[in-house]
């Protein structure tokens, strides 16, 4: 046995050099840090001080800023010049300035559906060896992490869930009048939709336009439109491509989601095909509509009292499924769904990434996705699930939903040309949406241009993206 | 020695005088001052411009895959698939058929406003004011403000019901078949004022002798209008028309801001498809060439206006010969 002999004197030293140690750069004890919070806090004063720039659209920024003061206390680390944007329009300056190669902006808030294309146009910088430093990980709902990674990286930190969940207005279907109509109508009991078919039933039979109230508050505009179909298309056990990356949008899947599609027109305002959100939310936020598939901050605001008239009159629950393949299948979507990116041609590449992991923690983000006023930024950790605040910004009815509907969330083309994509296949949806098209070519088209796309970006590389894009679609048909 | 001094006098005539001379450098110099900086930006800015954009058309740039420098060279192809492209053949219909009806509508309003305007009269400051207020407005915002004036049942069609007694309800922006002529009336109001402007300088500009004559030989208010004041408007004409159908064709904020080339590819306009092609589907080669094919239509479309405006000017020229002329002759 051996025996150890340590003197007050060496043990006052070693005390000593310890603590000279802890404030060298780079030599932060990370270990000792308790929470993921305090290692950010660690691996971002080891980088030093500085201002960041970004690109970041205010509605988005505004709730965050008190959490950026509080990291910028803490390291010195803030944010500088932003150029506000908006996210629709982000995509289009992120890659003029993956283009130029510029180190202009430290970090981008964008569609995460944007990070196959920016990467492979050499503009992002991967953030596992910041996250591995200060033992971070992004904890979301389900395998919600999954939608920032790309060819087995990680590029980006989510800050806005934008998960789709079902609105229904509760005040309509729990009407005894309401309810005997319905099952005069259908033999079936007026309930909260499970299928597409079902959903189709209750707007029809609960809408009254002669008083402002439609059956159908989802988008069919050209540029939102696809994110609707995409769901229909999922859950009818369609996929956007075989594994040679030839289209496969023409099948009976695909025509059974854009007959889904299309037949909401006969619910739907008449100037539906034109209307986006700004368009869309009073009119769900006001009560003229029946039901929608819609982005969950929409719940936050039909909560709010001060911003909304039908507070306490909306069910929540999960999007509509559909048992075409044989088995019922529900899939929501995220899209936009917005996270901090950061540029790899930025000298301050390191204090982006640490900022952007400090936003992105379940604790800290918590006051950002429950910000009353500014309800772009929307929950997304397992810890806003449980946080009271969040809850409460919400309705418990709605955190409830927004976790269902993450178990079985699925992204768009989650491949590079995103954008060219989803462009071609919304042209084309809304082509028939308002006549200029016949329904039965919609597909036929789609695929013909989807298949020059892929020749043009190179089938050999998105063959290669295919297993990311794969590997963000749930596991599960039905949450649990 | 006087035969010797003759030619040596005459020689020294016909040189110019220091001050000639000194005139002629100065104004030597005021036109380098203009057209040195002019040259300058072409050599410079312009044409580097060009040249990369020619560059880009001739070479199949696929951004996720290299930089623009490695790009493949491909030859016209790129000008065949733009030309066979049917995508491209009905944005350039609908953006000849925006700016020639967007330009008719200018230009009446603007002429009919003008002709109201030209002579003095008390409060004429108030109304011009008024009348350009529309073009003082940026578009984007005549786009939004549209917007919320032009919903199925926004103020607009709610005034009109209110006014012809029956429900009017068209959807404006959201019906394919009147989206774009809904776009093509907001231009006009944007724009109107534009007509209006040169038109109005080209009505004062007119020499009052012919239409006095043709006072003082008894024509009609109509007759002096369309005999005289007209004829001696066409250059000015023939310049407001170009001028508002080349802005006309690359109008861009109001339809992008308002409908996105949408309902369906009702509003997708040349500016619209370029720029998606560009910028959202990220294919830089394909807009270059698009961009290329537009500039030379363009180009076309400006040396035609100009040989009318010479043609014009010509005619012009004689008629004015011919009066003067006969003027000395009755003189």
């Amino acid at each position: 046995m051996t025996k150890f002999s340590i003197s007050r004197r060496t043990f006052m030293e070693g005390g000593v050099g310890l603590t000279v140690a802890n404030f060298l750069p780079g030599t932060t004890p990370l270990a000792f840090a308790a929470t993921m919070e305090e290692r950010t806090i660690a691996a971002a004063k080891a980088v030093g001080a500085a201002d960041v720039s970004g690109m970041i659209w205010s509605p988005y920024l505004v709730p965050m800023q008190p959490v950026i003061a509080d990291f910028k206390k803490a390291t010195g680390i803030g944010v500088g010049a932003v150029q506000d944007i908006s996210i629709f329009d982000t995509p289009q300056r992120a890659m003029a300035e993956a283009l130029s190669r510029s180190p202009q902006f430290d970090f981008i808030h964008i569609d995460s559906n944007m990070i196959p294309s920016l990467a492979s146009a050499g503009y992002l910088e991967p953030l596992d060896a910041y996250m591995k430093k200060a033992d971070f990980k992004i904890e979301a709902v389900g395998d919600y992490a999954k939608f920032m990674t790309y060819k087995g990286q990680t590029y980006g930190i989510p800050t806005d869930g934008n998960v789709h969940i079902q609105y229904v207005r509760k005040d309509l279907i729990e009407d005894p009048d309401n309810k005997k109509r319905y099952a005069d109508k259908h033999g079936k009991e007026l309930k909260f939709p499970e299928t597409w078919e079902d959903e189709f039933r209750i707007q029809q039979t609960l809408m009254d336009p002669a008083k402002d109230l439609y059956g159908s508050g989802s988008l069919r505009n050209r540029a939102n439109g696809p994110t609707w179909w995409y769901m229909m298309f999922y859950s009818a056990g369609g996929f956007t491509f075989d594994d040679d990356m030839n289209a496969t949008l023409n099948t009976p899947a695909g025509q059974y989601a854009v007959d889904i599609y299309l037949q909401e027109k006969k619910v739907a305002h008449p100037e539906s095909a034109g209307w986006g959100t700004p368009q869309m939310i009073p009119r769900i936020a006001q009560g003229h509509v029946v039901t929608a598939q819609y982005w969950d901050g929409t719940a936050r605001l039909n909560e709010n009292p001060a911003k909304s008239k039908t507070t306490g009159k909306w069910l929540y629950g999960l999007v509509p499924g559909s048992d075409f393949s044989g088995k019922r299948i529900h899939r929501s979507i995220s899209s936009p769904l917005a996270a901090l990116l950061v540029n790899k041609y930025s000298p301050r590449k390191a204090q982006a990434a640490y900022l952007a992991m400090w936003l992105g923690s379940g604790k800290n983000s918590i006051p950002i996705v429950s910000d009353p006023v500014n309800t772009f930024n929307d929950a997304w950790a397992k810890e806003h699930m449980t946080s009271e605040l969040v809850r409460k910004a919400y309705s418990p009815g709605g955190i409830k939903a927004i976790e269902a509907n993450f178990q079985v969330v699925s992204p768009p083309t989650y491949l590079t040309g995103y954008l060219e994509f989803q462009d071609t296949l919304g042209k084309n949806l809304s082509e028939a949406y308002v006549g200029q098209l016949p329904a039965k070519d919609v597909l036929k088209k789609t695929d013909e241009e989807w298949n020059k796309i892929v020749g043009r970006i190179g089938r050999a590389k998105l063959k290669q993206e295919l297993a990311s894009y794969k590997a963000l679609m749930p596991k599960r048909n039905v949450p649990a | 020695m006087s035969v010797a001094v003759v030619p040596a006098v005459q020689a020294q005539a016909s040189l110019p005088s220091t001050r000639e001379l000194s005139r002629r450098r100065a104004i030597s110099r005021f036109r380098w001052s203009i057209l040195g900086p002019l040259i300058a930006l072409l050599v410079f800015v312009l044409m580097p411009v060009l040249f990369l954009q020619l560059y880009f058309s001739l070479h199949q740039w696929t951004v996720y895959l290299g930089t623009w420098w490695d790009a493949e060279y491909v030859g016209l192809e790129l000008f065949q698939e733009v030309l066979t492209d049917p995508r491209f053949g009905w944005a350039v219909v609908r953006s000849l058929s925006f700016a020639t009806g967007s330009t008719i509508g200018c230009f009446v309003i603007g002429f009919a406003l003008a002709y109201l305007m030209y002579k003095p009269f008390r409060g004429q400051a108030f109304y011009y004011i008024i009348f350009i207020l529309p073009m003082l407005t940026v578009p984007v915002v005549v786009a939004y403000t549209a917007e919320m004036m032009l919903y199925q049942s926004g103020p607009l069609n709610d005034l009109i019901t209110r006014i012809i007694g029956i429900e009017f309800k068209p959807a404006w922006l959201t019906n394919p078949h009147i989206a774009l002529p809904t776009v093509m009336l907001l231009e006009i109001w944007n724009w109107a004022p534009f007509s209006f402007i040169i038109m109005l300088a080209g009505l004062s500009a007119i020499p009052k002798e012919p239409i006095e004559a043709a006072e003082i030989l008894g024509a009609s208010k109509w007759r002096i209008f369309w005999g005289v004041q007209l004829p001696l408007l066409r250059p000015v004409i023939f310049l407001a028309l170009v001028l508002r159908f080349l802005e006309a064709m690359a109008e861009f904020p109001k339809t992008w801001a308002l409908l996105q080339g949408g309902p369906g590819t009702a509003t997708e306009t040349l500016p619209v498809y370029i720029f998606l092609t560009t910028w959202q589907y990220f294919q830089i080669s394909k807009g270059a060439a698009m961009s290329y094919i537009v500039m030379l239509l363009m180009v076309v479309i400006v040396l035609f206006a100009i040989r009318l405006l010479r043609r014009e000017k010509r005619s012009l020229d004689t008629m004015y010969e011919k009066a003067a002329a006969r003027q000395q002759e009755l003189a």
